[in-house]
C-alpha cells in the first residue's frame, strides 16, 4: 500500500543519452514515477536495452537523470554511497581477494564499527549465503552461483537500506538460478531489505516480486504494474512455480513482454516501430 | 604389410559384438607430438620447457655447423668455442684492464635506474590519466608526440644538455621507456571493469580508497606484464645510450669491438645481453605465476 511518504520515491524521471552519431539526444526513459515502500521487493521487467537498468542506476546514484528526482527516505539521491548496495551480473566480486575478504570489503569503510563487530558481521553474512567452509577460496575457484551469493553477502554486509540487483542471476544455468531465487526469498525474509531487482526473465520476476513494473520498449515507460502479492503468498518456494496461479500470471505477463521485445528489436535495427 | 593394411581377419570379428557389452574404451590420450602440432592444442609446462630448449639447441647446432664447415668466414661469425674462450678472457679482465663483470654491472645499473625512474613516474601518472580527464587531456598529446621521436635522434641534445656522464645515458633510456610505459599503464587502469569501481563506491569507498584498494590490485597483473615488456625495450636503448662517448658497459664493449673487427667479442656481448634479458624475463614470469595465482 503506497503510504503518503514512500520509502523510495522515483519522481518523474526522464533520461536521454547523447549519441556519437546524431546531434539529437536519444530518449531512454520517459517520465517514470514509482513509489516503493520499505521492505518491498520490486522487479523492473522489460526487454534488454529498454532502459530499466538505467533507471535502477539512477536510483543508485550511479547515473544522473535528465529530469526528475529520486528520494530515498525523503532525501534526494545525489551520488553512490553505502545506503544503496549493488549486485552486478558479472565482475560481481574481486578476484584478487578470497571469499571472506570479499565479504570483509563490504565492511572496510564502516568507521562506525569496531573490528570485532566487523568480523562478526562478515561471518554472519558468510553463513547466511551458505558459503561457510569456502572462506579461503578465490573467486575464480568457486561456481557462478556461489559468486553471486558472495556478491549478495558483501553487499548486505555493507549495511545498505536498498539493494539494487542488475540481472544478478542472468548468467547462471537454470538449476542454479532456481536455487538462488529461492535463497534470495529466504534472505529477503530474514533481512527485510528494500530490493529493486532488474530482469528480463518473466518467471524470475513473478517468483521474486511483491510488485512487478513492466517496462515498454525504449524510451521506457511503465506499461503495467502487477501486484504479485494479490495472487501469490509472500513466502514462496520452488513449489510455488508449479502452482496454477503462478503459471497463469506468468503467461499473462509473457504476452505483454513478447510484444515489447519485438518492438525493441525493431528500434535497435533502426526500423520504424510498429505502433 | 600386415601392420599397414587393415586385415579383415578374425581379430575384427571378435571385437565387434563385444564392443556393445563393455563400456566404450576411452580414446587414447593424444601423443605429445599430436598436442604440439594440433590447432590450438594444449601441452604441459614441462613439454613447453623441453621444446624451448630444443629450439635453442637447434640454433646452437646450426651455428656450430656453419662455423665448423667454414660456410661463413671467422671474420663474420665467431665459432662457439671462440666465443666461450673470449667470454672467459673478458671475465678474467684480459680486455680493458677490468673484468667484463664491471661492464655488465654498469649496464644493469643504467637499465635498472632508468627503468625504475620510468616506472615510478609512469605508474602514478598513468593511473591519474585514466582517472581524471584534465590530466589525460593535458598530457596525452604530449606523450604521444614524444613517443614518436626516435631516441637516437635525441642523443646530440642530451649530450649538449647533460654532458656525457651517467645522467645523459639514463635520460636517454628514460625517454625511450617512460613515454611508452605511461600509455600502457593508463590503458591498464582504464580496463579495470566499471563494476569493480562501482562496488567500491557503493560500499562507501572514497576515490582515494577506490584507487588504492580496487584499481591498483585489479590492474596489477596486466601492469606487471607491461613492465616486463618495457624492461626489454630498455635494454634495446642501452646500446644507443652507450654509443655516446661511453667507456664502459656491454654496449660500449660491443661498439668498441666493431672498430677492431673482434667478432668474437661482439658475439660475447650480444649473448650476455640475451642471457640477462631471458633471465629477468623468466624471473618476472615466475613471480607473475606465483603472486597472481588467483587468476587461474
Amino acid at each position: 500500500m503506497a503510504s503518503p511518504q514512500p520509502f523510495i520515491a522515483i519522481e518523474r524521471i526522464s533520461k536521454s543519452f547523447l549519441a556519437d552519431t546524431s546531434a539529437a539526444p536519444i530518449p531512454v526513459i520517459d517520465d517514470i514515477s514509482i513509489a516503493i515502500d520499505k521492505g518491498e521487493l520490486i522487479v523492473f521487467l522489460g526487454p534488454s536495452g529498454c532502459g530499466k537498468t538505467t533507471l535502477m542506476r539512477i536510483v543508485g546514484g550511479l547515473e544522473t537523470a535528465s529530469a526528475g528526482r529520486v528520494l530515498i527516505g525523503g532525501k534526494p539521491v545525489t551520488g553512490p554511497d553505502r545506503q544503496k548496495g549493488m549486485v552486478f551480473q558479472s565482475y560481481s566480486s574481486f578476484p584478487w581477494l578470497n571469499v571472506i575478504d570479499n565479504i570483509r570489503f563490504g565492511l572496510k569503510f564502516r568507521d562506525d564499527l569496531d573490528e570485532a563487530e566487523k568480523e562478526r558481521r562478515a561471518r554472519h553474512y558468510l553463513e547466511l549465503v551458505g558459503l561457510k567452509g569456502f572462506e579461503s577460496y578465490y573467486v575464480n575457484r568457486i561456481s557462478g552461483g556461489m559468486r553471486q551469493r558472495l556478491a549478495i553477502a558483501r553487499t548486505l554486509a555493507a549495511g545498505p537500506d536498498v539493494l539494487l540487483m542488475d540481472e544478478p542471476f542472468g548468467a547462471l544455468d537454470a538449476q542454479n538460478r532456481d536455487f538462488l531465487q529461492a535463497q534470495l526469498d529466504v534472505i529477503q525474509r530474514s533481512e527485510q531489505k528494500t530490493i529493486i531487482f532488474v530482469t528480463h526473465d518473466v518467471e524470475e520476476a513473478v517468483f521474486l516480486a511483491d510488485r512487478i513494473f513492466i517496462f515498454s520498449a525504449r524510451p521506457a515507460r511503465i506499461l503495467q504494474e502487477v501486484r504479485v502479492t494479490d495472487y501469490l503468498p509472500t513466502e514462496r518456494n520452488l513449489e510455488t512455480k508449479d502452482s496454477e496461479t503462478f503459471f497463469k500470471l506468468r503467461n499473462q505477463i509473457l504476452g505483454i513482454t513478447r510484444a515489447q521485445a519485438l518492438r525493441t528489436e525493431q528500434i535497435m535495427m533502426g526500423a520504424t516501430p510498429v505502433q | 604389410m600386415a601392420e599397414n593394411s587393415p586385415s579383415p581377419g578374425p581379430a575384427d570379428e571378435g571385437a565387434g559384438p563385444r564392443a556393445g557389452a563393455d563400456p566404450a574404451p576411452a580414446p587414447p590420450p593424444p601423443s605429445v607430438w599430436e598436442s604440439l602440432t594440433s590447432f590450438r592444442g594444449s601441452t604441459s609446462r614441462r613439454t613447453d620447457i623441453y621444446v624451448g630448449i630444443a629450439g635453442f639447441a637447434f640454433l646452437l647446432i646450426l651455428w656450430s655447423l656453419v662455423t665448423t664447415f667454414g660456410w661463413v668466414g671467422p671474420s663474420f661469425l665467431a665459432s662457439i668455442p671462440d666465443v666461450i674462450v673470449r667470454l672467459y678472457g673478458m671475465f678474467a679482465g684480459h680486455n680493458a684492464g677490468h673484468s667484463f663483470l664491471w661492464d655488465i654491472a654498469i649496464s644493469i645499473y643504467r637499465v635498472g635506474a632508468a627503468f625504475l625512474l620510468s616506472a615510478v613516474m609512469a605508474i602514478p601518472l598513468g593511473i591519474l590519466m585514466s582517472s581524471y580527464r584534465i590530466v589525460n587531456g593535458l598530457s596525452e598529446p604530449i606523450v604521444h608526440f614524444i613517443r614518436y621521436l626516435p631516441v637516437p635522434a635525441l642523443v646530440p641534445l642530451t649530450v649538449i644538455w647533460l654532458g656525457i656522464g651517467e645522467t645523459s645515458k639514463i635520460t636517454l633510456l628514460w625517454i625511450g621507456t617512460f613515454f611508452q610505459l605511461v600509455l600502457l599503464i593508463a590503458d591498464d587502469a582504464r580496463r579495470v571493469p566499471r563494476e569493480y569501481i562501482e562496488i567500491g563506491m557503493t560500499v562507501g569507498a572514497k576515490p582515494r580508497s577506490v584507487l588504492r584498494h580496487i584499481i591498483l590490485p585489479a590492474m596489477l597483473p596486466n601492469m606487471v606484464d607491461n613492465l616486463r615488456i618495457t624492461l626489454g625495450w630498455c635494454w634495446t636503448y642501452l646500446i644507443v645510450a652507450e654509443i655516446v662517448a661511453a667507456n664502459s658497459g656491454i654496449g660500449y664493449v660491443i661498439m668498441a669491438s666493431r672498430r677492431y673487427g673482434n667478432v668474437d667479442t661482439i658475439f660475447a656481448g650480444v649473448l650476455t645481453i640475451g642471457i640477462i634479458g631471458l633471465a629477468t624475463d623468466q624471473a618476472i614470469r615466475w613471480a607473475h605465476r606465483r603472486y597472481f595465482a588467483y587468476l587461474r
